[in-house]
């Protein structure tokens, strides 16, 4: 079947298979920071903003990104050019290994649309279904502090 | 991902289209909504997925009374979201549905999901059986049925010809509180129950008691809540309650959890639960 949809600003019409995920879809389609990890949506390393809001790509159906807006890290920033976001991330060392630093970024990017001046409890309640192996939680929650002070400076784009 | 077997993805534009594509696979069709647990726990038998988000209404009503509407593709995370929601039974079911899983899987799960799933283990069926939910359903004529009616007989038969299409939760005025027990704060619940109490002049006007993963789905412990009505509000009530419980209800074992275990937990986590509701009850 074909579906239409936006990935990262670009309008994609793609053949897909009726039982295929959106993490494969966009995957397939060179958006390589949504990663595989658990592939029973408990992990978080598959996040993707569908229409904003982030959802699961490996226990969303392909098929539900019909006429819907998919952003990926890619979506955000390039290497070139980080997202504040991003750059908080390096900044306050919240990035080892970085496997599931692109599901993190989404669902902070999420959240400081909806928050300005989130507290520490409730990026911990946003950030709960993604898990990190590397860093511990706190610079990770200290990265999305510091990028929501840089927004309410000014520095967000 | 890479559902196996799945042939073909529809939109159904109405539920008489959703029902006649079920019909046409002949058992090997499967109704979606967000679709997340299909997609979590992956049969090989579908054949075809018939999603029904956009002909099953979202979005909730509330009556002057105090009663909701909830259409059954309303999200986890629009109810969270919905002003009426909140509003509802002091914000019972907000406390609930927060506690499902993360908020990625709330922006895709649906309260028709959590309801045709029907996980034993789940809160959101215990939640709903204690607040006496009346579920409205489509086979080509329109039905509706209380909740616990409809768990009591042969529901997922009934969900294989059927679209779920709302929710009617009866207006409450008093408290209701959730506890739940769990290995590990992202863990599915050993034992939930959900309590809700009114309180007149010191006494218990009404009250509802649900108990899940026990490890059956949740149901109503009507015996309990009659025995509550009239009695005087006080601790020792519902420690006696919690006794009660601990006594004379039916317990399983399952991986979770031993059925000695859940003999000795659900009375203490009843009478606290009880306790809970009774003091938002009188606030």
């Amino acid at each position: 079947m074909k579906i239409q949809f936006e990935l990262n600003g670009t309008t994609h019409y793609v053949d897909i298979d009726a039982g295929e995920s959106l993490l494969n879809l966009v995957r397939r389609l060179g958006a390589l920071s949504a990663r595989s990890g658990c592939e029973v949506g408990d992990c978080g390393s598959c996040t993707v903003l569908l229409d904003g809001r982030p959802v699961r790509g490996c226990i969303t159906f392909a098929a539900k990104a019909q006429g819907r807006v998919v952003t990926t890290v890619e979506g955000l920033g390039t290497m070139d050019d980080l997202h504040p976001l991003q750059q908080a991330f390096l900044d306050t060392g919240a990035v080892q290994c970085g496997y599931c630093t692109p599901g993190m970024i989404l669902v902070a990017y999420e959240l400081l649309t909806k928050e300005e001046d989130p507290t520490a409890e409730q990026i911990r309640d946003a950030l709960a279904g993604n898990l990190c192996r590397c860093t511990g939680y706190r610079k990770i929650v200290d990265a999305v502090q510091l990028a929501a002070r840089r927004k309410a400076e000014g520095l967000w784009r | 991902m890479r559902l196996q077997g799945v042939i073909r993805y529809h939109r159904a534009r109405d539920t008489e289209e959703a029902l006649s594509l079920l019909a046409g696979y002949e058992g090997a069709g499967h109704m979606v909504a967000g679709g997340i647990d299909v997609a979590r726990f992956p049969r090989t038998d579908i054949e075809g997925l018939i999603d029904v988000t956009a002909c099953v209404p979202s979005g909730v009503e509330m009556s002057e009374q105090g009663a909701l509407h909830i259409g059954a593709a309303s999200t986890l995370t629009e109810l969270i979201e919905s002003d009426p929601v909140r509003r509802y039974g002091g914000g019972i079911l907000p406390e609930v549905l927060q506690d499902f899983s993360a908020p990625p899987l709330r922006n895709m799960a649906t309260l028709g999901g959590a309801i045709v799933s029907a996980h034993p283990w789940a809160d959101v069926p215990t939640l709903l059986v204690a607040l006496g939910a009346r579920l409205q359903w489509t086979d080509g004529t329109e039905h509706g049925a209380p909740l616990e009616e409809v768990y009591g007989g042969p529901f997922r038969n009934t969900f294989q010809r059927a679209v779920l299409t709302g929710v009617k939760l009866p207006p409450f005025l008093g408290g209701f509180a959730f506890c739940k027990l769990r290995r590990s704060a992202a863990d599915v619940a050993m034992l939930n129950a959900v309590c809700g109490i009114g309180l007149e002049g010191g006494r218990v006007q009404w009250a509802r008691v649900a108990l899940g993963a026990t490890p059956a789905r949740g149901q109503r412990l009507a015996w309990l809540e009659e025995s509550l009505v009239g009695e005087s509000v006080r601790e020792e009530l519902w420690q006696e309650a919690g006794r009660e419980v601990s006594g004379k209800l039916d317990m399983g074992s399952d991986r979770r959890a031993s059925a000695q275990w859940r003999r000795s937990a659900a009375g203490p986590l009843v009478a606290r639960t009880l306790a809970h509701a009774a003091q938002r009850a009188g606030q």
